[in-house]
């Protein structure tokens, strides 16, 4: 292993996003236009590459220690890396990186690309921090690093659309933080300690209602599951979302709906065991029930292309939360199915976003009523949007069924069939909902305006097609996924091993 | 000591209360920084003693590090409040210059009128 990779992980990007705007003038005094692009890509494939040369050490069985400074844990910062901080900084380096390349062809008629870059690579830095870190109020800078350039990247345009939901986002997205900053405040006035691993050793006595548990550890709970499920967005905290997703750039659109998915799942998952390890899991079976169904009725009334796709994000989430939810009620086929699902939609959401961009891109529109009959004039694009919409919808052999199928089977084995055949039901209507988009996009009477509209840049493509295969893989051999999830299951379980290890382990 | 609880709770509620009922951008800025003040002021009364000193130690101190343990004040606080006040200067600065622009497109600064998206 490279010697302090994994703060080189969270160093790189943060770096290279404060160059980007040195690169951008020296780009532009020397006419290389592209300089910011190969720039910012050639960081993330660095990173992509640290975080890789992290993951079998981690998959042995270790919990990666780094301590910042040298003070070891609980006194100092520490990272701490398990199975389940490795997945999601796997599918955060790999999805940024697509996205990167992605944005290389989307953004190409904007100016200032190289502040677009550098906010888009802070937020890269955010979502890596907020997954590598061992310590919770390191863990709340790392968030607002994320939100603040997100909200940034969202107004990036500064058309009305875009203003109106970046002020949006930023008010409620603020609150969540603020809720986060207060559990954490309150947190460490009853515990007296902000290590992760530390909070969960002298917690340990509440968990297993040996004490009864008092009154300001659930308001602390209580106001950081809030502020997390505001970031997840949930369903009475998603109302941010549909316009943040449909008024970013594309690009942005698939960097949230992908990477950014994945740091608010992350904790979630981790949320039922450490630091506080009291019971949620009803909470995120509700949540995650009430998401599922009202995002995808949302979506199916929706006539706009990346509005109907941000509504299936909050959908899919439901997914996810409901799969956490199922494992901490016993069930580790849920749980795992939870992880995996978050793994196949981070993937195929960002392509589809992809493929919504690209034909915005070619063709100025996002509306279903002005797009028709492109799939003669896009192929490719129309391919990859069929392959991740008969994912999403979890059909054979795709990726999205494995997932799908595994939290149905989370569903019977916590002694819950009622909500394998909800989860079931959503699925069909995902399926109607696709089914809608598909054809009035790529099938059907073609405009007169669109007859001439060419197939998206090669650069934007590449990822696209890249992440098909991704889909395809992954459905047919499922053990690729099961390989990572499954320790990272594992991993966010064994709070026990986790604390022994980071306060143990010198 | 319990009246800077008890200011820093009412912070919250009142930062709290505008956000959720006021109908001016600025007002609700105003709301956000009050809010996030109150859990400021929550967090450094956490970490002060009365009569405390400074944690800083010095050579005088560092004879008889357990009297200094029992009367230095809570440095952490003060190093997370510094942190988050850092960040919440960078969001206020964001909210207001995404004011400006609002202002400009919509010519009003009031939430409930930003609703080009929902059509």
């Amino acid at each position: 292993m490279i010697p302090h990779a994994p703060i080189l992980a969270i160093v790189l990007p943060l770096f290279a996003a404060f160059l980007m705007p040195l690169v951008g003038l020296l780009s532009k005094r020397y006419n290389a236009a592209k300089a910011c692009d190969w720039f910012a890509i050639a960081a993330m494939i660095g990173t992509l590459l640290l975080v890789a040369d992290m993951a079998p050490s981690v998959w042995g069985g270790h919990i990666l220690i780094y301590k910042l400074g040298g003070w070891s844990p609980p006194w100092g910062i520490n990272l701490a890396i398990d199975g389940l901080s490795i997945q999601m900084a796997l599918m955060i380096a790999a999805l940024g990186t697509l996205v990167i390349i992605y944005s290389a062809g989307y953004m190409q008629r904007d100016t200032r690309k190289d502040l677009f870059y550098a906010l888009t690579l802070l937020a890269i830095t955010g979502m890596m921090g907020i997954v590598l870190t061992g310590d919770i109020f390191n863990f709340y800078v790392f968030l607002e690093i994320m939100s603040v350039s997100s909200y940034a990247l969202i107004a990036f345009r500064r058309d009305s659309n875009a203003i109106e939901a970046g002020i949006k986002y930023l008010f409620i997205g603020s609150l969540g933080t603020s809720l986060i900053l207060l559990s954490v405040a309150m947190l460490y006035s009853f515990v007296g300690s902000l290590n992760i691993a530390d909070l969960g050793a002298k917690l340990a006595t509440y968990r297993d209602g040996a004490q009864p548990v008092p009154a300001i550890l659930i308001a602390s709970l209580a106001l950081f599951v809030t502020g997390v499920m505001i970031k997840v967005a949930m369903v009475p905290f998603h109302t941010w979302l549909a316009d943040a997703f449909t008024a970013a750039p594309t690009a942005i659109s698939a960097l949230l709906a992908g990477p950014g998915a994945v740091v608010g799942i992350y904790w979630v998952a981790r949320l039922p065991y450490l630091p506080f390890g009291l019971p949620v899991g009803i909470i995120l079976i509700s949540l995650g029930l009430l998401s599922m169904v009202v995002g995808v009725l949302m979506a199916l009334t929706q006539r706009d292309f990346k509005r109907m796709l941000a509504y299936h994000v909050i959908s899919q989430k439901g997914y996810m939360v409901l799969g956490i939810g199922l494992g901490t009620l016993g069930s580790v086929l849920g749980a795992q199915g939870g992880l995996f699902h978050l793994l196949n939609h981070s993937t195929y959401k960002c392509m589809l976003f992809m493929c919504a961009g690209a034909v915005l891109f070619r063709t100025g529109s996002q509306k279903f009523d002005e797009l028709g009959g492109l799939g003669k004039n896009m192929p490719v694009t129309a391919l990859t949007f069929l392959i991740g919409a008969l994912a999403i919808s979890g059909i054979p052999p795709l990726n999205g069924f494995v997932s799908k199928y595994t939290i149905y089977l989370g569903g019977i084995e916590a002694g819950l069939p009622i909500v394998t055949a909800i989860a079931v039901l959503v699925s069909a209507l995902t399926f109607a909902s696709f089914f809608k988009a598909f054809s009035s996009v790529f099938l059907g009477q073609r405009s007169e305006r669109l007859r001439e509209t060419q197939e998206a840049p090669k650069l934007m493509l590449f990822p696209m097609l890249m992440m098909a295969v991704i889909c395809v893989a992954i459905g047919l051999l499922p053990a690729l996924g099961f390989n990572i999830v499954g320790p990272a299951q594992s991993a966010a379980e064994n709070s026990a091993g986790y604390i022994s290890q980071v306060i143990g382990g010198i | 000591m319990s009246l800077n609880y008890t200011i820093a709770m009412l912070l919250i509620a009142l930062g709290f209360y505008c956000l959720l009922f006021k109908r001016n951008l600025i007002k609700l800025i105003i709301g956000l920084s009050v809010m996030t003040d109150g859990i400021h002021l929550f967090l450094i009364s956490m970490g002060y003693r009365t009569g405390g000193i400074a944690p800083i130690v010095t050579s005088e101190l560092s004879s008889n590090l357990s009297n200094f343990a029992s009367r230095a004040v809570d440095p952490l606080p003060q190093a997370l409040v510094l942190t988050s006040i850092v960040i919440n200067i960078c969001i206020l600065a964001l909210a207001l210059s995404l004011s400006i622009y609002a202002y400009r497109h919509y010519g009003t600064l009031d939430p409930y009128q930003l609703r080009r998206l929902r059509e």
